[in-house]
This record gives C-alpha cells, sequence and structure tokens, in this order.
C-alpha cells in the first residue's frame, strides 16, 4: 500500500483523449431560421444549375416569373420584386422552361436579410460621393445623428436607476471620406466598379493593464538553457525590479501595432490639402514630448531637421505637422502606460512623398 | 569550485553596479526617443473662421461685413478651406488687439482664424487684419494693413485673403486678379461676341469692346496693362493690342489679306509669338512689339498654332497636326527644332505653360469627349482633370494652382460658361459671369 502510494503516481495511466469541437451558440430564432432555408429544395435545385454571378447578386440575372425564388439580394439593399426580364444578361444562365417539380404555388420566398446569413455579404460600393475629405482608408458617411469627430466612439447614455452618476459620452465618428481624388474624368469609370475595395478595419487593440505580464523580448540564441539565481537575480534588477523607485514606468519598447496605431492616429489629423507643391516635397523631422495620458506638450513641439524643400515650404509643411500633433492628440494618444520611458519624446517624420499631386 | 566562486564575485559586482546605475537621476531610461514615419495623411479643406471685422469708426460698419464675407468667399471657393459658420462661434473678437481666446475657437475645430478691423476716413479705408494658427496659439507671420479708396474695398478684400492663403499654404494667391474674356450674346446661330474684363470672381465686369465683329482669345500681358486678342474687324482675322485703362486698341499686324491669329505675350512683354496663315500654311512668327520686327518660328507644311512661352521665356510649347493628328509640341523660343511631347490617344490642343513652369495645361479630345488635362513639360504624367461635352481653352491662375477655362452645353440651346478647376482635379466650379463667356485669360496678380 505504501509502496502504491509512494510509486503509484508514475503509472498512472494517460488521460483518455477526447474530441474537441468548436461550437457557436445561435438563438432559437436563427436556428429556425436556418432550418427553414433548408426546406427550400427548388432554391437548391435551382442554385445547382445558376451559375454563380459574376458578381454577389447582381440584381441583372435573369428570373422567371414566380417560379423560382428571388436572385439572392444583398444584406443592405431591400428586396426588389423578381422583374421578369426577357434578355437574361447572364448568358450561363439556361433558358428555363417549365419545371415539372416546381409546385404550382411559387415557395415562400425568403426576405433578404433572412437569406444573408448564409450569403457571402455583397461588397459595398466604394465611396464615390464627392466628399471633400481625401483619407488613406474610405470613411463612409456618419449617421445622421452622429457627430463627426476624429476619433469614433459610441454613445454611452445613463443606464435608469443607477446610483451611481454615470458619465454620458455622445456618439462620434470620423467624416465620409473617400481614398482617391475623384476628378469629373474618372469619376464616371470608378462609379461602375463594384469590386470590394476596402475590408473591414480591425478594432483596436484594448488596452492592456498595468499588471498583465509584460510582453518578452525573445530570447537570445545563445542564452544559457539554466539559470542561476544570481542571474534572476540581476535580471529583475535590470528589469527594474529592484527596490528603487523608478520615475516613470518603462516596460518592454513599444510593440509594431502600437506604433502603428500611433502613426495611423496622426495621420488621421495630418492634412497636407492645403499645401504647396514645394511644402508637399518637403520632409520634416519633427520632436514632440508627450505627458504621461499620452497629451503632446505643445511647448516641446520643435522642427528637426527638413529635406527637400526650400525654408518657407519646411516651415508650411512644419505648421501643418504640429497641426497634426496638436489636434489629435488633444485627448491624448492611446499609447500604454506602462512603456512610458519608450514613448514620452518622439521624433515624427513627415513624408509626403505619396500625398504629393503627381 | 573555483569557476564558480569566480562567477559569483563576478556577478555581484554586476549586480552592484547596476543598483548604484539605477539610483542615479537618470537611471530611468535611457532609451532614446520613439521614432516613426509618417507617410499618409488626409486631404480636406482647412477649417478657419473670420469673423466680421471690428468698425473702428461707424462709417466703417457698412464694409466691416461686406470684407470679412469676400475674404471667407475667396479661401473657401479655392476648395482648401472650409468656413467655421459664424453661428458656430463661441468667441467674439471684440477688440483688434484684444488676447484671442484659442480655447473657443478650439472648440469649434477652426484651425486658423482671420481677425480685421476697418476704418473709414472721408474716401480712406484702411483694413487691418491678423492671422491666427488656432491649435499651436501663435500668430500666423505679422499683422498687415493696407488703405485706399472705399471704391476699392474688394480689392483690399481679395489682398487681405491672398495674404492669409499665403501665410497658410506657402503659395501666393490669386484673389487680386482679373480675367479677360469673351462675353457672349445671343442663339447659337447668332451669337454676338465683346470682349470684357471682370475681377476674378465675377465681379465688376466691363465691357471693352463693342458687339460690332467678332473677337477671339483674349491674352494679357505680363503686367496686365494690356489684352492682345483678335478680330474681324477688318474682315479677317488681325491681331489687336488694347490698353485696358484707357481702353484704346490698335491693329498689331496690318498685313492686308493675311491671316494673324491666336497671340501670346512673352513673358519680358516685348514680344508677341503668333499664328498667321498664308497659302494655307500656318506657321508661328514672333514679332517685337516696339519695332515690328517679325521672325519665322517654323517652316513646315503642317498647321502650327497656339503657342505660348514658358516663363522664363526660353522655349514655346505649340500645337502642330505635323504626325497626322494636331499634337503638342515643344521648341526653342527662336525656334528650331520641336520635340513632340503629347502621345496620348485623341487630339491634343490650345496648351499653356504654367506661370510656375513645371506643367502645360491642354484641351484634349478624345472618343467625343473633351477634357481638360495637364501634363508635365516633357509630356509625363498627363492627368485629365475634366470630362464633358465640350472643354476647351485652358488659362493658370496667377500662382499657377487653379485652371480656368470654357465649357459649352449640347444642343442648339447650348451656351458657353466659364469653369475653373483645381490642379489636382477636385474643386470644379463655374465662374459667375453675366452672360454667356468664353476664351478666359488669367491675369497676374494685381500691385
Amino acid at each position: 500500500m505504501l509502496g502504491w502510494a509512494a510509486l503509484g503516481g508514475w503509472f498512472q495511466p494517460e488521460p483518455a483523449s477526447f474530441e474537441v469541437q468548436e461550437v457557436s451558440l445561435i438563438s432559437a430564432e436563427e436556428f429556425a431560421r436556418l432550418s427553414q432555408q433548408r426546406q427550400a429544395p427548388e432554391l437548391a435545385l435551382d442554385a445547382s444549375v445558376l451559375a454563380p454571378p459574376e458578381e454577389s447578386a447582381a440584381p441583372e440575372v435573369s428570373v422567371p416569373p414566380v417560379r423560382r425564388p428571388a436572385p439572392e439580394e444583398a444584406p443592405e439593399r431591400p428586396a426588389p420584386p423578381p422583374e421578369p426580364t426577357p434578355d437574361p444578361v447572364v448568358e450561363d444562365v439556361p433558358e428555363v422552361e417549365p419545371d415539372p417539380i416546381v409546385p404550382e404555388t411559387p415557395p415562400e420566398v425568403e426576405p433578404p436579410v433572412e437569406t444573408a446569413v448564409i450569403l457571402p455579404p455583397q461588397p459595398e460600393a466604394p465611396q464615390l460621393l464627392p466628399v471633400d475629405r481625401v483619407a488613406p482608408v474610405p470613411v463612409a458617411p456618419p449617421e445622421p445623428d452622429v457627430a463627426v469627430d476624429d476619433v469614433a466612439q459610441p454613445e454611452v447614455a445613463p443606464e435608469e436607476g443607477a446610483k451611481a452618476p454615470q458619465e454620458v459620452q455622445e456618439a462620434t465618428a470620423p467624416e465620409a471620406a473617400t481614398d482617391r481624388i475623384v476628378t469629373e474624368e474618372n469619376q464616371a469609370e470608378e462609379q461602375v466598379v463594384t469590386a470590394p475595395s476596402r475590408s473591414v478595419r480591425p478594432q483596436s487593440r484594448p488596452q492592456r493593464q498595468v499588471a498583465e505580464a509584460p510582453e518578452q523580448p525573445a530570447p537570445a540564441p545563445d542564452a544559457p538553457v539554466e539559470r542561476s539565481a544570481v542571474e534572476d537575480a540581476l535580471a529583475a534588477a535590470l528589469a527594474g525590479g529592484a527596490d528603487v523607485e523608478a520615475p516613470e514606468p518603462a516596460g518592454p519598447p513599444l510593440t509594431s501595432g502600437e506604433k502603428d496605431a500611433l502613426r495611423v492616429a496622426v495621420s488621421q489629423c495630418w492634412n497636407v490639402g492645403s499645401l504647396s507643391s514645394d511644402a508637399l516635397r518637403t520632409t520634416v523631422v519633427v520632436g514632440v514630448s508627450l505627458a504621461q495620458d499620452g497629451k503632446p506638450d505643445t511647448g516641446s513641439i520643435r522642427m528637426l531637421s527638413s529635406t527637400g524643400g526650400s525654408a518657407a515650404a519646411a516651415k508650411q509643411a512644419y505648421e501643418a505637422a504640429r497641426r497634426a500633433i496638436i489636434r489629435c492628440g488633444s485627448r491624448g494618444f492611446q499609447l500604454p502606460p506602462d512603456k512610458y520611458a519608450h514613448w514620452r519624446d518622439i521624433e515624427m517624420t513627415f513624408n509626403p512623398e505619396r500625398m504629393r499631386i503627381k | 569550485m573555483r569557476t564558480y566562486l569566480a562567477r559569483l564575485a563576478f556577478y555581484g559586482l554586476t549586480l552592484c553596479a547596476v543598483a548604484l546605475v539605477a539610483a542615479g537621476p537618470g537611471a530611468a531610461q535611457s532609451t532614446g526617443p520613439l521614432r516613426i514615419e509618417i507617410d499618409q495623411g488626409v486631404i480636406e479643406p482647412l477649417p478657419y473662421a473670420v469673423p466680421d471685422f471690428i468698425p473702428d469708426t461707424a462709417a466703417a460698419a457698412e464694409y466691416a461685413s461686406l470684407i470679412a464675407r469676400v475674404v471667407a468667399a475667396d479661401l473657401s471657393g479655392t476648395g482648401l478651406f472650409r468656413e467655421v459658420p459664424a453661428s458656430a462661434h463661441i468667441s467674439k473678437i471684440t477688440g483688434f488687439d484684444d488676447p484671442v481666446k484659442f480655447a473657443d475657437w478650439k472648440a469649434v475645430n477652426a484651425q486658423a482664424l482671420i481677425a480685421g478691423a476697418v476704418s473709414v476716413n472721408g474716401r480712406q479705408l484702411t483694413v487691418r487684419f491678423r492671422a491666427y494658427d488656432v491649435f499651436a496659439e501663435n500668430e500666423l507671420g505679422g499683422g498687415l494693413q493696407f488703405s485706399g479708396t472705399t471704391d476699392g474695398w474688394r480689392r483690399m478684400a481679395h489682398k487681405v485673403a491672398d495674404a492669409v492663403y499665403s501665410r497658410i499654404t506657402g503659395e501666393g494667391g490669386y484673389f487680386d486678379s482679373r480675367v479677360v474674356f469673351v462675353s457672349e450674346t445671343g442663339p447659337k446661330n447668332e451669337r454676338r461676341k465683346r470682349l470684357a474684363i471682370m475681377d476674378y470672381d465675377g465681379a465688376n465686369v466691363q465691357y471693352l469692346t463693342n458687339s460690332d465683329a467678332i473677337v477671339l482669345a483674349p491674352r494679357f500681358s505680363p503686367t496686365g496693362d494690356r489684352v492682345l486678342y483678335t478680330s474681324y474687324e477688318t474682315g479677317f482675322p488681325q491681331i489687336h493690342v488694347l490698353d485696358v485703362g484707357k481702353v484704346q486698341r490698335r491693329i498689331l499686324s496690318t498685313d492686308d489679306g493675311i491671316m494673324s491669329f491666336a497671340p501670346r505675350f512673352s513673358p519680358d512683354g516685348r514680344t508677341v509669338v503668333y499664328s498667321q496663315s498664308q497659302g494655307g500654311n500656318t506657321d508661328l512668327f514672333t514679332m517685337d512689339i516696339a519695332s515690328g520686327q517679325r521672325a519665322r518660328l517654323t517652316t513646315a507644311p503642317s498647321i502650327e498654332t497656339a503657342p505660348s512661352f514658358s516663363p522664363d521665356g526660353s522655349q514655346i510649347v505649340f500645337e502642330s497636326d505635323r504626325s497626322g493628328a494636331p499634337q503638342l509640341y515643344v521648341m526653342p523660343a527662336s525656334g528650331g527644332a520641336a520635340k513632340r511631347i503629347s502621345f496620348g490617344s485623341g487630339r491634343y490642343g490650345t496648351p499653356v505653360w504654367s506661370p510656375r513652369g513645371d506643367l502645360i495645361a491642354f484641351t484634349k479630345q478624345n472618343k467625343g469627349r473633351f477634357h481638360i488635362g495637364v501634363m508635365r513639360t516633357d509630356g509625363s504624367e498627363e492627368r485629365l482633370l475634366t470630362a464633358s461635352f465640350l472643354d476647351e481653352g485652358p488659362t493658370w491662375s496667377p500662382n499657377g494652382r487653379v485652371i480656368m477655362f470654357t465649357r459649352e452645353t449640347q444642343g442648339a440651346s447650348g451656351r458657353a460658361l466659364l469653369y475653373s478647376v483645381d490642379i489636382s482635379g477636385r474643386n470644379l466650379k463655374p465662374v459667375r459671369t453675366p452672360d454667356g463667356a468664353s476664351d478666359p485669360a488669367w491675369s497676374p496678380l494685381q500691385n
């Protein structure tokens, strides 16, 4: 018994393997909707003979009158009545004879909103409105009741019955923008483009908690595998773990994503539309110091160097860069507080090469 | 064992060193500044505010608002700026020398602020202004003052706008300038044409000729005091020169029976380059205005016309069909070998060299559509800015940023109007004229 107690742990059987399958939860309504779609055999039958439309949900696809469900529609658009068209636009569609298996009464047509769960979303038409703003990423016009602001934020209304006072936040969204200058000459050809020109932008990374373990840099290839207690103490001291009060947190260097977020934040306010051609040929390096809340110290903004243009052009380019830093930093740049020492002082190079009018 | 003791001693010393360094004042960081490069921005109108100027005297109240409105119209009309309306202002400029409450202007996202004051003494009008960079909380350049007569209040407003434009963009303005054009009235088959001149924004239209004879293609001299144009007054086209101030004119080309047209001044204003048609052949010539001495520039049997000097006067761009279809060519101002610069499909014509010297504007006809476009002086980087039933005859703003041209609509009731477009292709808009208008020519900035 004692022997079993002492050595039994060595002979424990491996845990039985089991299969893991990822599942997702859906509501009862969604399940019913999915089931209902599978119960439409005519839809499946017709789908097999129909060539896939070249562009998803092209409304020109010929549909026999009341003999088959309406063609798949884009989720955003209201369901137009299936218009009989004598000349099919899509050549692959065979001429449809009266199908003997089709019941006399047409099947109930699913609303387009419901069919959206099994369809790839139709690419939205690119932003072609003659908006005043040209940005690297096109932005759809905000909702009418949403205030225009550089930073998008949801509306926060106080909960009813809440005891503690809650801060009310107005919904804001960036101004509508196109990603290219659309002239009268290229406007017509732009309007027929239906290929997707953008994808959903990934959400910004949630701000990391200070208590969270910081990302460790990759170990050096020749790092010793075994670490002694002294080495651990040395590493802790080097990492600031000693009992010394550091004036500000250091943390590991900023990740590429964090740098990109800062770059994007500044670029949204870097307006080169009013710069001269000479200023658009001028690259300026601007130095700025940030407070721990991410707000720039306006007095610290200075031009460190410039290349490519005259002194007057450099001045205009610097002023545009300074406006960008101050405007988009007015609420504080979203930077990890635990890495403050790494972003307290920043040198930003504003290179207008890609923004120049060719 | 000895090795282990040695390592222990080494680590101990190192720990002490680290502790000492960490305790020092500069211990926190030595990482250096974070460096990022921003190579993508936005292109959008810059928001600005221009509250009504402050009237120093009761008589100035009338002009205080008018001048501010013209300044706003000038700036917003460029498409580069967007006015924050007065209804959104939460702060007022109560005194020209009072400190500006930048926070109030930041709150309405005004990035530039123009504050001014107006005083009137008899017929003497004085306008002062200051421009501010709101977010940097400093002044853009120093204060500036213009004086003139009350009749010239619009010009003073344009000068204020030019100064503000220049301080923000870094390039010269174009608001205190004029446009000479052909005013057109009557139906298409019986159109009456006369020369007219106006401010760049369509104000203060004056007619320079009557409608007895057809007039074509007016062109300003480099100083803006004279206008060359082609008139059919004698029954066939001849070049006239007109003194704008005195409205006096004279024929420049006096050869009977020889058609002369498409004149344009050289940058120094002493020479005119033009086309002359004789015996079915059209070639380019220059004429010294003072002496009347002429020089032939081209001898090809093809049609050469629409010449335009480069700003330095060393080259001429022109239109020729020597390749079979109208294309653009560049040659030395004294004549000689010409180099073709347009190679796209379609027909190219009416080239005009930019006052900056970097671009050539042109008319292009392709696939039944007309375009106004720009290209580099070597023909590269061609960009078409417009497209319509009929666009033609571009002319450059004094700063080379905007192109004005003629747009004619289709059909029997179609009429010609003036349009302008930024060289980026944005801000395409009609120019206000009382009647139909064609053949615009932009003056240099007025003194």
